[in-house]
């Protein structure tokens, strides 16, 4: 009997298994469970014991859920590192608890951030790790990453190791068929280059953090929509009237009138949002009161009182994540 | 030394004079910082315990009594893992705080989430290495367990970057403060990077220095300890008159993942210095060293 291979479900990869794009609901698409950088664990300065990491994470998740029952799934990308206290095992417990399908990442959210037997690797060694965590799964997890987060470097300009991730990403993307995440969009240029040569679509890319205060006069947004790639407004909520904003944060309204320009402009499709929050932050005070629950409490208020219906938020946060999610292998 | 003079080992103090032959600046588990995330490594705990306890119990065998790992707190450490090989081999464990050179920190200490990133001055990497010390060392993100023995840092090799230079004098200052030695691993110029250990106001009998090359004599004259990995050449500089300053070292790790490191034969160091001299190298200059200075 010839073998059949069987039919390969459409699927978003969860750390607790594919589910279908149907059922990912609501979609936070850039959040942190919790984000540290590199080596901050040696600092006992930041250490929260297990009990109030969970007491700071799960009443977050379980509001984010009762938030999202009007659109039936609650969907949480967490957008951190490899080496940035990505802790796979951690949020699957989270998720099972709560009923929030989480969505892990592989990659370095930049090269900066990539410890020394990465920052060794060589494009290929970096592609395979990529892929074996999208196919085969994160250390002991069994948890297979979502997305591929790939990033520039402090200091606005894409290091040589930046690069050699891009590529690797890229590659990897190709094959999974995951969506890859940009920590800044700025220095775009070597970016969109590089995807080219490697046969990657841009609408596979998701150029993050457009919207953060700093970059604001480095990053040519218009031109990478123009190119096909997917604009990131992801900070929403680190506003600069908080009482004591990091140093990325945005003045509110500029930040709205930013985002509600490509909505009038017919660019929906182009962008998607989150707030980057930090659930219970692991190398770094975080920013108090900020939570993934920002979009309800205040950005879709605002949104409302501007006059986006329903539907454009159904399609930003519903439709085009799930779409972008799907597994979009190229071969 | 006085009676009372005690070293830190990860199973708690122990009187210097009962360290017995040592090996002084070692390595027991080696993991290239981020080798641990690596799809294709895998860390096998009871492979790893297995390997480390067969050397330390051929070091015993040989005539061995104590281990330093002088590989810092981020290069592999495991203090729990050398807490059960130091009961289940009975071999002695000093266990070490500090980092290496710039290129194997992370970026906590290269680029913090600050406007500009400026990486981290002295006087934090000498708070977080003391406190390993005085409130003991860190599981990362679990909890503390005994104290560290030494502070061992490294200067990066083609020549002292500014983080190199902020690292090593919150290593001295962190020596000097707590009483435990410093050690580090030589860049381009020794004496200079030597210097500037003793400008933190730590004594120079306080301080190892490994890869000091050519300038090993001034080192030595300077009034620090040189480390030695080429037994012919420390056995040489021994009986050219600097026995006294003299330490030697296997140069491998037990276990090393992620890098090439030559597998150490601890028991090579007891057979490899001649008789005359295993007393001052391997016992009487180790526990100077390790002894923790009173304030």
């Amino acid at each position: 009997m010839p073998y059949v291979s069987p039919r390969i479900a459409p699927r978003i990869n969860t750390v607790l298994g594919p589910i279908a794009p149907e059922e990912a609901g609501f979609v936070a698409i850039h959040e942190h469970i919790g984000y540290g950088m590199p080596g901050s664990e040696l600092d006992p300065q930041w250490w929260k014991t297990p009990e109030q990491r969970y007491e700071e994470t799960v009443p977050k998740l379980r509001m984010f859920h009762q938030n999202t029952l009007r659109w039936g799934g609650a969907t949480f990308v967490d957008a951190t590192g490899i080496c940035n206290g990505r802790d796979v095992s951690y949020y699957q417990s989270l998720s099972e608890k709560t009923g929030v399908h989480i969505v892990a990442s592989t990659g370095f959210v930049g090269g900066d951030t990539a410890l020394p037997f990465f920052e060794r690797a060589d494009v290929d060694y970096l592609y395979r790790q990529f892929v074996h965590e999208i196919t085969v799964g994160v250390g002991r997890t069994g948890g297979k990453a979502g997305i591929i987060k790939v990033g520039v470097s402090r200091g606005f300009r894409m290091k040589e190791l930046d690069l050699r991730i891009y590529r690797a990403a890229a590659r990897a993307a190709l094959e999974t068929g995951v969506p890859i995440f940009t920590h800044l969009a700025v220095d775009a240029e070597p970016a969109v280059e590089i995807f080219a040569e490697e046969g990657l679509p841009l609408d596979r890319v998701l150029f993050g953090h457009a919207d953060d205060g700093v970059s604001q006069g480095k990053v040519r947004d218009r031109w990478i929509a123009e190119q096909g790639g997917r604009i990131g407004f992801d900070t929403f909520g680190y506003d600069l009237e908080l009482p004591d904003p990091p140093f990325w944060g945005r003045p509110r309204q500029e930040r709205l009138e930013h985002f509600l320009g490509y909505l009038r402009d017919g660019l929906v499709d182009s962008v998607l949002a989150s707030a980057d929050a930090n659930c219970s932050p692991l190398g770094w005070p975080g920013v108090k009161g900020h939570t993934v629950n920002y979009l309800f409490d205040t950005l879709f208020p605002a949104l409302r009182q501007h006059g986006v219906d329903d539907a454009t938020i159904d399609r930003i946060f519903v439709e085009l994540p799930a779409a972008f999610l799907t597994l979009q292998p190229q071969n | 030394m006085t009676a009372t003079t005690s070293v830190n080992t990860v199973l708690g103090p122990v009187p210097a004079a009962d360290l017995g032959v040592v090996a002084v600046h070692e390595a027991l588990l080696s993991v290239l910082p981020g080798a641990q995330f690596a799809y294709d490594i895998e860390l096998d705990r009871a492979a790893v315990f297995r390997e480390v306890a067969d050397r330390l119990t051929a070091f015993k065998s040989a005539g061995g009594g104590t281990v330093v790992d002088a590989g810092g707190m981020y290069a592999g450490r495991d203090v729990p893992l050398y807490e059960a090989l130091s009961r289940a081999t009975g071999v002695h464990i000093v266990a070490s705080s500090g980092q290496m050179e710039t290129g194997m920190l992370g970026g906590y200490f290269l680029t913090p989430q600050t406007d500009p990133p400026t990486p981290w001055p002295a006087e934090r990497f000498a708070a977080l290495y003391a406190a390993e010390v005085t409130e003991g060392m860190v599981v990362p993100r679990v909890e503390r367990r005994g104290a560290a023995g030494m502070i061992s840092t490294a200067v990066t090799a083609d020549s002292m970057t500014p983080t190199d230079e902020s690292q090593l004098r919150g290593c001295a200052r962190a020596a000097k403060e707590t009483g435990v030695a410093l050690t580090f691993r030589a860049g381009s110029d020794p004496l200079a990077e030597l210097a500037v250990a003793l400008e933190e106001g730590l004594a120079a009998e306080r301080i190892a220095v490994a890869d000091a090359g050519e300038q090993a004599e001034k080192v030595a004259a300077a009034g620090a300890f040189v480390v030695f990995t080429d037994l012919a050449r420390a056995v040489a500089f021994a009986q050219a008159g600097d026995a006294e300053r003299t330490l030697v070292a296997t140069g491998g790790a037990a276990v090393a993942f992620g890098h090439d490191v030559p597998p150490a034969a601890y028991d090579e160091l007891v057979r490899g210095v001649p008789a005359e001299l295993r007393q001052q190298l391997l016992v009487t200059n180790p526990a100077a060293l390790l002894a923790v200075k009173e304030a």
